[in-house]
C-alpha cells in the first residue's frame, strides 16, 4: 500500500514535469512571437522589447525553460495580459468557485444515481426500471448547454423563480448545480444499475434472502457494498467529467469559475491566464486519478498496481 | 447476411439506424434541400416565431432557422466523421504495431495514453484549440486527438489476444512478413471492435463538436453549428424562446440514434459484451429467480 503510493508520487511528479514543459512549449508552439503576444497586438515597439527581455525570450531555449519551470515552482505565473494583475490571485479563487460547482453537482449526481440505480436494479423489468432506463437515456442525449438553456427559460424567466447568472447568494446555486449533475446522474445511473444487477445475481444474494434479510437490506446494504468497486471507479472518474462539464456549465450561467476563465482566455489569447488554468486543471486530475487508485486498493486489497 | 439478420431483431437499434440514415441523408443534401438560404440576413424579418414559412421561425438575424438546422446536420457530420478518421486512421496503425511488437515502444505508447485518459476530452480539446485556433478544422485535431488513445488501447488489446492464436504463429513460421501479418491476420479480427468503438465515438463527438461551437472556440460564425446556434438563440432567450427548439432537437435525436444504434452494433457484433443498454429483461419480479439474470462478465 504504502509502496503503491509513493509509486504512484512518482508519476504525479513525472506528469507534473511533463505538463511544465507542454506549458512553456505553448509559448513557442502558438503561431506568432510569444513577446508580442503578451503584449498585445497593438503594444508599441518599446513595449514589446521589454516583455521579450523580461521574460528571457532572447535567450537560449534551455535557459528559458528553466527560468520558466523555477517561476512556475514558485507559483509566479506572470501577469495577465489583459488586467495585468498577478495570475495566481487571480486563478486561485476561480478554482475554488469551479470546486465549490463541482463537488455540489458530483454530490447530487452520488445521491440520485445511487437511489434511482439501485431501485431499477431492484424492480428489473418492472415498469419502474424502464422509466428510469428511458429517463436517463435521454439524460445521456440532452448536452447540458441545452438543458441549461431550458431551465434558463423555465425557471428564470417564465417562472421567474431562481436567479440565473453569477454566485451571489445560495438559490444562484441551484440552477448550474442541479443541470450538471442531472447530467451526470444521468450517466451514474446506467452504470450504476448494472453494476448492482451484477452484485444482485451472486449467491450470497440467494443465501441472503433464504435466510429472510428484507429485500431493501439486501439491495441497500449487501448488494451496494459489493457493487461499490466499480461504482467508486466510476464516480472517480465522474468527478473529472463533471469538472469537464463545469466548463460548459460555467459560460451558460456566468459562473466566474476556472473553466469560463480558461474559455475567455483562449478566445482573448490572453496566455499567462491560459497556461495557469490548464496547469491547475491538469493538476486537479492527477490528483484526482491518484485518489481513485488509492481508494481502489484500499477498497479491494486483492488489487496490486505492481 | 447472418449479421444482417441478428441487427435486425434489435428492433430499437432498427428504428434508430433509419433515423441515423435519413440524417445521413440531410447531411449530404442540406444545400438542396434547405427551403431558404441559411446564410441570408434580413433583419426585418428578425426573431418571427414558428409559421408555415418558417417552420422554425428565424433568428436575430432574420436567417431561416429550419435551413441552418439541416446546414448545420452537415457541418456536424464532417467534423464527426473527419475527426473519427483522423482517430481511427492513427490510432489504429499505432495500436497494431505496439501491440504486435511490445517492449519499449509499447511501454511509451500507453503510458502516454493513460495520461491522456486522465483528462475529460472538452479540456483536452479546447487545449488543443489554444494552438491549432477556434475554426472547423481545430475541431477536428482537437476531437481526433482526444479519443485517439481509445482507439489505440482497443486494438492493442486485441492484436495482443490474438497474435498468441495458432494462425499467427504459423504465418510467422510460414515466413510472412510483420506487414502481412498485421494486415492478413490481425486486421481482420480488429474491424469489429472498431467499428462498434467508432459509431459509440461518434455521439461524443457530435456533443463536444457542439460544445465546443457554444463556448465560441469550434464552428465560427456565420457557418450554422446546433452548439452555435443554442448560443446565438441564448441571446435573446427572454423574447424568442422558440429558436432554441430547432437545434436542440437536432442535436438530441442524432445523439441518441448514434447512441442507441452504437449499443445495438455492439451487442450484435461483440455478443461476449455485455451491452451499455441491458435489454429485454425476463418478465418475472425482481425478488425470484436471481440465478436467471444477466450476469456479465
Amino acid at each position: 500500500m504504502l509502496g503503491m503510493i509513493v509509486g504512484r508520487l512518482g508519476f504525479m511528479v513525472l506528469a507534473g514535469l511533463l505538463l511544465i514543459s507542454f506549458l512553456f512549449a505553448l509559448f513557442h508552439i502558438i503561431p506568432g512571437d510569444p513577446a508580442v503576444l503578451l503584449a498585445g497586438d497593438n503594444a508599441p515597439k518599446v513595449v514589446v522589447d521589454a516583455i521579450r527581455k523580461a521574460y528571457g525570450f532572447d535567450r537560449p531555449l534551455h535557459v528559458q525553460y528553466f527560468t520558466y519551470m523555477g517561476n512556475v515552482l514558485t507559483g509566479d505565473f506572470g501577469v495577465s495580459n489583459y488586467n495585468r494583475q498577478p495570475v495566481l490571485g487571480i486563478v486561485i479563487t476561480r478554482v475554488l468557485n469551479t470546486a465549490q460547482l463541482a463537488s455540489l453537482a458530483m454530490l447530487f449526481a452520488v445521491f440520485v444515481s445511487l437511489a434511482f440505480g439501485s431501485l431499477s436494479a431492484m424492480f428489473w423489468g418492472n415498469p419502474l426500471d424502464k422509466v428510469v432506463t428511458v429517463a436517463s437515456l435521454v439524460g445521456i442525449c440532452l448536452p447540458v448547454f441545452v438543458t441549461g438553456i431550458a431551465m434558463i427559460y423555465f425557471f428564470g424567466v417564465y417562472l421567474e423563480w431562481l436567479p440565473i447568472a453569477g454566485m451571489a447568494t445560495w438559490s444562484n446555486y441551484i440552477l448550474p448545480v442541479v443541470t450538471l449533475g442531472a447530467y451526470q446522474a444521468a450517466i451514474f445511473t446506467r452504470m450504476v444499475r448494472s453494476c448492482m444487477i451484477d452484485a444482485l445475481g451472486k449467491d450470497f444474494i440467494v443465501t441472503a434472502r433464504a435466510k429472510g434479510v428484507p429485500e431493501i437490506q439486501i439491495v441497500f446494504k449487501h448488494a451496494m457494498r459489493n457493487a461499490l468497486l466499480p461504482i467508486v471507479t466510476l464516480f472517480g472518474l465522474g468527478f473529472g467529467h463533471t469538472l469537464g462539464g463545469s466548463v460548459v456549465i460555467e459560460s451558460i450561467f456566468n459562473w466566474p469559475g476556472l473553466g469560463r476563465l480558461m474559455v475567455e482566455s483562449v478566445q482573448t489569447r490572453d496566455l499567462p491566464i491560459i497556461q495557469a488554468s490548464i496547469f491547475f486543471f491538469a493538476i486537479i486530475f492527477i490528483t484526482l486519478n491518484m485518489i481513485v487508485d488509492v481508494l481502489y486498493t484500499w477498497i479491494d486489497p486483492r488489487i496490486s498496481y505492481d | 447476411m447472418d449479421f444482417l439478420r441478428r441487427f435486425a431483431q434489435d428492433r430499437v437499434g432498427l428504428a434508430f439506424s433509419f433515423v441515423l440514415l435519413a440524417l445521413a441523408v440531410v447531411a449530404l443534401t442540406a444545400q438542396w434541400i434547405a427551403p431558404y438560404d441559411p446564410f441570408a440576413i434580413s433583419l426585418r424579418q428578425g426573431m418571427r416565431p414558428p409559421s408555415w414559412t418558417n417552420w422554425l421561425g428565424t433568428d436575430q438575424f432574420g436567417r431561416d432557422v429550419f435551413s441552418r438546422v439541416l446546414l448545420a446536420t452537415q457541418v456536424t457530420s464532417k467534423i464527426a466523421i473527419s475527426s473519427i478518421l483522423f482517430a481511427v486512421l492513427i490510432g489504429v496503425p499505432v495500436g497494431m504495431f505496439v501491440g504486435y511488437r511490445g517492449g519499449m515502444a509499447e511501454a511509451i505508447v500507453m503510458r502516454m495514453t493513460d495520461v491522456l485518459l486522465i483528462f475529460p476530452i472538452i479540456l483536452l480539446a479546447i487545449v488543443i484549440v489554444v494552438i491549432a485556433g477556434p475554426s472547423e478544422r481545430g475541431v477536428v485535431i482537437a476531437l481526433g486527438l482526444s479519443q485517439m488513445p481509445q482507439f489505440i488501447r482497443i486494438t492493442r488489446g486485441v492484436t495482443l489476444s490474438i497474435k498468441e492464436e495458432l494462425y499467427v504463429e504459423a504465418a510467422i513460421a510460414a515466413g510472412a512478413s510483420t506487414p502481412s501479418i498485421l494486415l492478413r491476420h490481425i486486421w481482420p479480427n480488429i474491424s469489429a471492435p472498431i467499428v462498434v468503438q467508432a459509431t459509440l465515438t461518434l455521439p461524443v463527438f457530435v456533443l463536444n463538436t457542439a460544445a465546443l461551437s457554444y463556448l465560441g472556440l469550434g464552428v465560427q460564425p456565420p457557418n450554422p453549428e446546433w452548439g452555435q446556434m443554442l448560443n446565438e438563440a441564448k441571446e435573446v432567450l427572454a423574447s424568442a424562446p422558440y429558436l432554441i427548439i430547432g437545434p436542440s432537437v437536432a442535436l438530441f435525436l442524432s445523439v441518441l440514434a448514434a447512441n442507441l444504434v452504437g449499443d445495438a452494433l455492439q451487442e450484435t457484433l461483440n455478443p461476449k459484451l455485455k451491452g451499455r443498454r441491458l435489454k429485454r429483461p425476463p418478465v418475472f419480479g425482481p425478488a425470484r429467480l436471481p440465478g436467471a439474470r444477466e450476469t456479465g462478465n
